[in-house]
């Protein structure tokens, strides 16, 4: 287990009538360098599981665990493990306070207490990560980006401190479908290439989710389903009967094959959906 | 998670103390506290603080939250104590060391002020542990609404309060929000130098004050856009209609400090 938890339960406002338990004795594991799905509808506990993650949240009862060990609430254990485990929250372009994309960048690796050189050595090489060109970029005002930019720099102000773990809440919030798609890319090339262990909240399944090795499914602060991202989009009526909808080229092909088309059902994304229905429409004229 | 935040003490109930109207609630505690204040005896003071527990009761509040709206007045009513012993002389002599006397007057009139001072916490706590902030906002602004004959502009001042209150929560949520995420890209906001966490503090404000300035601008627009005019007459989706009980425990109450005063107790 690189990164887990064992019997997670999350209670806000223990003791109080406003005490409501967000999350109910979670167990899940994952692997190091795996690409994870964490799916679940809006109030499904997402946010306050991701927040355990890194010690930003402390569980009410059971564990959670990073590399072997329990993760505790001593101080320098806590900061080490925020320099492995990056974690962007919701809408992180909220949350500049520079004003330079520069300088919001160089946060982080600031906070670790390097040196000045090897602060834009990473503000650099975390810009490039995500693809973006640092010239005319890094002196510019991070509020004068775009929404799409905005975003990318926000992950760049955490991937600069080159963690291990990369945990994103809800990334694709508020973009549109290519930007998604380009967003998803994106993180699966940083964790085919960087060997980055990756972990996305996301609030419906579409066409990103076979990137990913893994989902795990939350609905009401419970762990409904955990497994290869191919075995668990297949339990179809499961899912659906927990509320979530499948991505829509997945319902145009099933609707094909409960029309009696000879058509693979196991397609997810607009891609694959394409070819396979250029394939059928090959075999119909031979 | 908003969960986690509270405003105020409030705790959500549905007793009769709790559907009260909130205009009356206000005017029967400034009855009542003037009543407290009429009072001569520890008999008379007795049977108030019986009554508000008795009160504290029926609104179904857990004994703890008493003790905890007592816990800051502690040290207040420890020192009037404290000084009542010491200055004030007269009656039985109950303790001698040297020159120095304690007499029965001074602990007498100690306990007096402390038990008026706890029954008047009570009170105004059973009232903000009973009223949302909302209500208690509306029902403290209906006595301002005749300042606007001398030119204040007592709606627009209670929407003001209104909104505030409305708003302190999600502030708190943001700030909140802002400090994890800070606290995740290596930041440290308990330890370090004063100057450090003065220059941590900036972190914060800058984007807490950009997502305040957008939120009232947003605001503004979703008002206007639903009919706000400024000194335009408003009405309530929910009157705060006043019933045949809220008169009556208005009544008993006036009635309550009328023979106070009468009897002289």
């Amino acid at each position: 287990m690189f990164i887990g938890t064992d019997k997670l339960t999350h209670t806000y406002m223990p003791g109080t009538p406003f005490a409501s338990d967000a999350l109910k004795n979670i167990s899940f594991s994952l692997g190091r360098g795996s690409f994870t799905l964490l799916i679940g509808p809006s109030g499904s506990g997402k946010t306050t599981l991701i927040q355990h993650l890194n010690g930003l949240l402390k569980p009410t009862s059971g564990k959670v665990y990073f590399d072997g060990k329990s993760i505790g609430s001593d101080k320098s254990a806590l900061l080490s493990l925020r320099r492995r485990i990056g974690l962007v929250f919701q809408m992180p372009e909220d949350q500049f306070f520079s004003e330079t994309v520069f300088k919001e960048i160089a946060y982080a690796p600031r906070n670790l207490g390097l040196a000045e050189n090897k602060i834009e050595e990473r503000v650099f090489k975390a810009v490039e990560q995500v693809g973006l060109r640092p010239e005319n970029l890094l002196d510019r005002h991070p509020f004068h980006l775009s929404t799409g930019q905005k975003r990318l720099v926000a992950f760049a102000a955490v991937l600069s401190i080159e963690p291990e773990v990369l945990i994103l809440d809800e990334p694709a919030a508020g973009l549109d479908p290519a930007g998604k798609l380009m967003l998803f890319n994106l993180l699966s090339r940083l964790n085919r290439i960087e060997e980055i262990t990756i972990l996305v909240s996301t609030h419906h399944l579409d066409e990103v989710a076979e990137l990913a090795d893994n989902l795990v499914v939350l609905t009401g602060g419970r762990l409904e389903m955990a497994g290869k991202a191919r075995d668990i989009l297949a339990r179809r009526s499961e899912l659906q009967d927990l509320g979530l909808a499948l991505p829509q080229v997945t319902e145009i092909i099933d609707e094909l094959a409960a029309r009696g088309l000879p058509v693979c059902t196991d397609i997810y994304s607009l891609s694959a959906a394409c070819n396979e229905i250029i394939r059928l429409k090959r075999v119909d004229q031979s | 998670m908003s969960r986690s935040i509270t405003l105020g003490h409030y705790l959500p109930g549905d007793t009769v103390i709790h559907r009260m109207n909130p205009r009356i609630k206000v005017l029967v505690l400034i009855i009542i506290l003037s009543m407290l204040f009429a009072f001569k005896s520890i008999p008379g003071l007795l049977t108030m603080l019986l009554a508000v527990l008795l009160l504290f009761a029926v609104a179904r509040v857990p004994f703890r939250y008493l003790l905890k709206g007592l816990r800051p007045i502690l040290y207040i009513a420890l020192f009037a104590l404290i000084i009542f012993l010491f200055f004030t002389k007269g009656g039985v002599v109950l303790f001698r060391l040297g020159s120095f006397t304690v007499e029965s007057d001074g602990l007498e009139e100690g306990l007096f002020v402390i038990i008026r001072l706890v029954t008047l916490v009570l009170f105004s706590l059973l009232l903000t542990l009973t009223t949302t902030p909302l209500s208690l906002t509306y029902g403290l602004g209906y006595y301002l609404k005749p300042l606007g004959r001398i030119g204040l502009p007592a709606e627009e001042v209670v929407m003001i309060m209104a909104i505030s209150l409305r708003f302190i929560p999600t502030l708190l949520e943001e700030s909140q929000r802002l400090m994890r995420a800070q606290v995740s890209r290596g930041a440290d906001f308990e330890s370090g130098s004063i100057l450090s966490k003065a220059k941590n503090l900036g972190t914060l404000i800058v984007p807490l004050f950009v997502s305040a300035f957008r939120r009232a601008d947003e605001l503004a627009l979703a008002m206007e856009a639903r009919g706000y005019r400024l000194g335009a007459k408003r009405t309530r989706l929910q009157e705060d209609l006043i019933k045949m009980q809220d008169w009556l425990v208005l009544l008993t109450t006036i009635l309550l400090l009328v023979v106070v005063l009468y009897m002289n107790i």
